[in-house]
């Protein structure tokens, strides 16, 4: 499929980060892409989000589609090891990132991209027989000015995990590139390493990959590309506060307690065919796989556990084949009016697999201190679970760009998504978009854009299939009861998502350059669970309803103010204002699995914090910003550039949870009790006997922020290098990350909680982000 | 190279692009037990058969729910259960959160929900999955499921709404709703066997003893007829059913006893450590010299109290072969025929110290509702007794006969079933809110 991207990031021209990961290099770039920096664990994704808006905060169904070179990446961290897959690329392998938003660009890719797409344009080879790429740089992470008082983790065991931060972590990366071009086609080849120790103790990340892009030119008519981007991961823990604070543990030494190591193979590979029939005429194929087996053993010694040992090992392998096939014509009716139309089919499928084991034993039965093997357990003591979910998507799709005399540009599309999920398998996705260039017309420099489509979002398997379960034994333990735990539900289909885009840009001169965007999506048919009345038989069956709306505003600027031989100076700015809301809601809301939307109403934001005072729920702040963005400058003196991206986001409310008003409703009849020093607050839930747990709130607090998250200053030798003949160009550089936030905010970082609400149990909390320093140094050859 | 050897990858092309058509969106599920054409054998529609008794399981284990229905609520057995005081001393609409759940009646009506769908599982089934015996003993056991989970619900909640088909939601009346329940008792006695036969094809007690077999669908049939007043039919059941000729068949059924996935499901519900009657009690029922005071029970006098001899531990007795003669009894008794009704009472009790030959038209009930008190402790069934001859103020004194007639024999309806059913209260206790 061709891809038409909105925005082009150029990766080269940007600084990069310290910390591995394509969601760093995008962070503070993009006009409307929040990149949520919540936790300074290295390898860990920061949530990404491009005008994307679920019913719940804790899933990554907010993400983009993430694509390299157009084909289709498993990009959500693995749910065994949590390590990100965008860290598998470094940014001296990526040529540029174009961001899609549009949805007459969007609509293309169906259920695949209902929150837009991010495509990763890889490097490739450049005309010359052979170029030989290096660089590496070095340094360490630091947490500067730790006031362990606002540590989100500072109530529990405080000393302990004192000794758990320690500064000076090394962050280190080394890459090497071949790479060349000429008539047989071009190749690049490479390989990277980085490692990123973190500033957590016996704890870190490291990557190793393996990469090659070549185009072959097999006849002049019919060509080849062939990518692979081979990773090994690796990420060791220790507690560090990703799991609840609420396992009883007591304080041990340092912490140093809970050994994690978690071990990814991350492969992207494919293989595109093109024949060029004549100029307008052109078929392409390509195959391509995304692969990651993901695997974590885990172990707690005796020490924590009164003599008994806890241990686990987790395999995942998730797999995603798609086969893509298009054919391109290009016809020109007059001089004035052409036509770009493609035709293709697409065919996805996913197949995720699970397998874990997980023993116990006690030290009275001769158990060592530590378990480093799983396996070979007495059986009493082992539970195994093996479970695997395939997904196929089948798609037909055509798009057309028409173009009016360079001046006028309609897009249409038109895209068909059949899912293995659903009895009716087939959806419609059909977008059109108009571009008018008023240059010509008008002898204004401006660009006014309209567009409106469709995409989905598809729904969860479980929803779609029901499902029996065993209810237990019968007859001397030989016979299994079964019954039907939900029904299936024959009329499950997709989230239909509306997008309205409106926009004009506008060259106020060669140098400066201004548009804005705005856009407004209605999400419409969620699925959720209805309960059913106790004399059904079964707890609830599923059904659609409800609808949100998103829309806001984006801006972008792009100044060339100074570009003369010895002096520049180029700044980007980017904001983006956005609101969602509820527009309807099931009836009999508190019946259903969407409850705890229950106290909104029509127009409220769909991400409030919502609390009871007294008997009465209420909405308490709004976990969202209510806008983000990013201001980059680069500044070159002669040989001597320096650049740096400052990042910020105003108006998200983070509430936290009290460590000390925590109540059984039972144990004080009923009413939450006031403390002076906190809010009245309070949310409840249930334990697992049943019992109502109220949950006081201390303080809500808002989470906005300004943060310089990047900057590089660099000495270019080029010029002093040019009579020695091997050396093409020679760079120097010192670069920091994350050196300075200004916040409110009572916490480390004021983007730590996920949720938006900092909870006691510390789920959904990040540990604190680091700041690093490195200097590295760049080859060409 | 020749241009022309593209032409080759053409029909590699279509082969990609027509496999996409094909079947590429019909999964195999290799792994996964969905409703969707699992049923495709007599195991796996046994299986779900057996769903239906794990559901009956758990709506009479539960909390010790049976005999919180029963002999705890009236005190003749303590559970060893914090809950027991408050059932013992009738305050069901407490905050305990185990009364609460006490209330709910969920599981039975999971128990009509299992049987339904079984219903429609056999009826879809072709004949290459089931024989016409299968297909008859299961239909069986599914009514027969479906009759005992309506008529516990009657006799512990009064009127309860129907879950079936043609008036999902709407209340039945208590005689109504037993009324339904006979009709599926009388369907599926027609259908079930005396014997049941187990996987090697042979005839099998143990299974008989847990599974719906004739004597267990004609006793549970006649209990209904005699609820709702039909003695005569009750009596005619009986003597068609259980005559010379059937004697060696006749099987007691009860509930099995296994692992269930909801761990809060008493595994040995009678054990000894949680089941017991007050010494004092037992020498009220059981008079010196009764042999029953040794045969059913290990005294303990210095514990001040008496467990349950269990002779079944495979098992938990819900429907006894013990009880057909007492059933004989009141069923001839209340279709007048209290000579005969007094023939099957001595036959039923032995080892009573009583003289029941010489009983009247006038001490009968009270002698019939004192051996089945003795006889059936453990079952569940005392408060169901007690309403059925109309004497709960006798024996919960709690109670006065006007807060009987205003429904206080019968528990309270928990929050979920009064908000998710539109329903309220009975008089009794509504004022007891």
């Amino acid at each position: 499929m061709n891809v038409y991207a909105q925005d082009t990031l150029k990766v080269d021209s940007v600084v990069s980060s310290n910390r591995g990961g394509v969601d760093n290099i995008l962070l503070g770039n993009v006009a409307g892409l929040r990149v949520k920096s919540w936790s300074g664990t290295p390898s860990v994704q920061s949530t990404l989000n491009l005008r994307g808006l679920s019913l719940d905060p804790t899933d990554r169904s907010t993400m983009p589609l993430i694509l390299v070179d157009g084909v289709p990446m498993i990009a959500s961290p693995s749910d065994v090891t949590g390590i990100n897959p965008l860290n598998y690329y470094s940014a001296d392998q990526i040529e540029r990132i174009e961001v899609i938003k549009q949805i007459d660009l969007l609509s293309a890719y169906g259920v695949q991209a209902p929150n837009g797409a991010i495509n990763i344009i890889m490097k490739e080879g450049k005309q010359g027989a052979i170029h030989v790429n290096g660089n590496a740089f070095a340094g360490a992470n630091f947490l500067p000015n730790m006031d362990h008082g606002k540590d989100a983790f500072y109530d529990f065991n405080t000393m302990a995990r004192r000794d758990v931060y320690g500064n000076g972590g090394v962050v280190n990366e080394q890459n090497v590139m071949v790479d060349g071009a000429g008539d047989f086609g071009s190749y690049l080849f490479g390989l990277s390493n980085y490692q990123d120790k973190g500033y957590i103790k016996d704890s870190g990340f490291s990557r190793q990959s393996l990469f090659l892009n070549a185009k072959y030119n097999i006849t002049k008519k019919f060509s080849a590309h062939f990518y692979n981007n081979l990773s090994l991961a690796n990420r060791n823990g220790r507690y560090a506060g990703e799991f609840s604070r609420e396992l009883l543990l007591p304080v041990v030494n340092d912490e140093g307690f809970v050994m994690d190591k978690n071990r990814n193979v991350g492969l992207l590979s494919f293989m595109g065919l093109t024949y060029q029939f004549n100029p307008a005429f052109k078929a392409v194929s390509t195959a391509s796989l995304s692969y990651e087996a993901a695997s974590r053993d885990m172990y707690l010694p005796s020490t924590v556990l009164d003599g008994d040992i806890y241990a686990s090992s987790v395999s995942a392998k998730r797999q995603l084949i798609s086969l893509k096939t298009y054919v391109n014509y290009i016809h020109k009716f007059s001089d004035a009016l052409k036509m770009d139309m493609s035709i293709g089919n697409e065919i996805r499928t996913n197949d995720d697999r699970i397998t874990s084991v997980n023993g116990s034993r006690s030290l009275e039965n001769g158990g060592s201190n530590y378990v480093k093997v799983v396996t070979g357990y007495n059986a009493t003591q082992t539970n195994a679970y093996s479970d695997h979910e395939i997904e196929k998507i089948v798609s037909f799709y055509g798009t057309w760009k028409w173009n009016y005399k360079e001046d006028l540009d309609v897009n249409m599309v038109l895209r068909t998504d059949g899912s293995s999920f659903y009895q009716n398998k087939w959806a419609l996705y059909p977008a059109v978009g108009v571009h008018y260039n008023l240059k010509n017309t008008l002898n204004f420099p401006v660009k006014v854009n309209v567009a409106y489509g469709k995409t989905g979002i598809l729904s969860r398997p479980e929803v779609y299939r029901g499902q029996i379960g065993g209810y237990g034994d019968y007859y001397g333990g030989n016979e299994l009861g079964v019954g039907i735990l939900y029904p299936a539900f024959q009329d499950a289909k997709s989230v239909g998502v509306y997008q309205f885009d409106a926009g004009l840009s506008f060259a106020v001169n060669p140098a400066l350059n201004f548009s804005v965007n705005y856009f407004n999506k209605i999400y419409k048919d969620f699925t959720y669970q209805r309960y059913l009345p106790n004399i059904s038989g079964i707890d609830y069956e599923y059904e659609t309803g409800g609808s949100l709306g998103l829309a806001g505003v984006e801006f972008n600027l792009d100044g060339n103010w100074i570009h003369t031989r010895n002096f520049s100076w180029a700044t980007n700015v980017n904001l983006a204002v956005y609101k969602n809301k509820v527009r309807e809601l099931p009836n009999d809301i508190g019946n259903t699995s969407l409850a705890y939307l229950s106290a909104l109403t029509k127009g409220d934001a769909v991400t409030s914090l919502v609390a009871y005072e007294g008997t009465q729920q209420k909405v308490i702040g709004n976990s969202e910003a209510k806008g983000f963005g990013g201001v980059s400058n680069t500044l070159r003196y002669k040989n001597i550039s320096a650049s740096m991206t400052v990042s910020y986001a105003w108006g998200a409310d983070v509430a936290a949870e009290s460590f000390t008003s925590t109540y059984y409703a039972d144990q004080v009849n009923n009413v939450f009790p006031l403390k002076s020093a906190e809010t009245p607050y309070y949310t409840t839930s249930t334990d697992a006997t049943g019992r109502t747990i109220y949950q006081g709130i201390s303080n809500i607090e808002k989470g906005s922020f300004i943060r310089l998250n990047k900057a590089a200053i660099t000495y270019h030798f080029g010029t002093l290098l040019k009579k020695a003949a091997s050396i093409n160009d020679m760079q120097l550089f010192v670069r920091g990350d994350n050196l300075i936030t200004l916040s409110k905010y009572s916490g480390i970082n004021p983007e730590e909680n996920i949720t938006g609400v900092r909870r006691r149990d510390l789920i959904y909390t990040g540990t604190p982000l680091p700041s690093s320093i490195v200097l590295g140094l760049k080859l060409v050859l | 190279m020749n241009d022309m050897k593209f032409w080759k990858l053409i029909p590699v092309m279509l082969l990609v692009v027509l496999s996409g058509c094909k079947d590429s969106l019909t999964i195999d599920l290799d792994n996964r037990t969905v409703a969707e054409g699992y049923y495709d054998s007599a195991q796996k529609i046994e299986q779900a058969v057996i769903g239906g008794y794990v559901d009956l399981r758990r709506a009479l284990l539960a909390n010790y729910g049976w005999l919180m229905y029963g002999e705890a609520r009236t005190g003749d057995l303590t559970v060893a259960v914090s809950y027991q005081q408050a059932v013992a001393s009738q305050q069901l609409m407490g905050a305990d959160r185990y009364v609460k759940q006490l209330t709910d009646w969920g599981y039975f009506y999971d128990v009509i929900k299992d049987a339904n769908d079984v219903l429609d599982i056999v009826n879809n089934a072709n004949s290459d999955v089931l024989n016409t015996s299968q297909r008859n003993l299961y239909k069986g056991e599914a009514l027969a499921l479906k009759s005992a989970a309506y008529f516990y619900l009657a006799r512990i909640w009064g009127s309860v709404p129907s879950a079936e088909k043609n008036n999902f939601g709407q209340l039945l009346t208590n005689q109504e709703a037993v009324t339904l329940a006979a009709t599926f008792a009388t369907e599926a006695k027609g259908l079930l066997p005396w014997m049941l036969i187990n996987d090697d094809g042979i005839e099998s007690a143990a299974l008989t003893a847990i599974r719906f077999n004739k004597t267990a669908i004609t006793s549970l049939l006649v209990h209904e007829q005699l609820w709702i007043g039909n003695a005569q039919n009750a009596y005619d059941a009986l003597s068609t059913t259980f005559t010379a000729a059937t004697t060696d068949s006749l099987s007691t059924f009860g509930l099995s006893l296994g692992v269930d996935r909801r761990t809060e499901i008493p595994q040995t519900p009678l054990s000894e450590s949680a089941v017991s009657m007050p010494l004092a009690r037992l020498n009220a029922i059981y008079p010196s010299g009764d042999s029953r005071r040794t045969s059913m029970f290990n005294i303990l006098t210095d514990q001040n109290k008496a467990t349950l001899k269990n002779s079944n531990t495979d098992g938990l007795e819900l429907l006894p072969v013990r009880e057909v003669n007492l059933l004989f009894a009141e069923a001839a008794w209340r279709s007048n025929r209290l000579d005969e009704a007094k023939t099957y009472l001595v036959r039923a009790a032995a080892g009573a110290t009583e003289d029941y030959t010489s009983l009247t038209e006038a001490t009968f009930a009270d002698a019939l509702l004192m051996e089945r008190r003795r006889m059936l402790v453990g079952t569940g069934q005392r408060v169901f007794d007690l309403i059925r001859f109309g004497k709960v103020s006798t024996y919960i004194p709690a109670f006065t006969e006007g807060d009987v007639q205003q429904g206080a024999a019968y528990w309270p309806l928990s929050a979920g079933s009064l908000t998710g059913n539109s329903l309220s209260q009975n008089s009794y206790w509504s004022s007891k809110n």
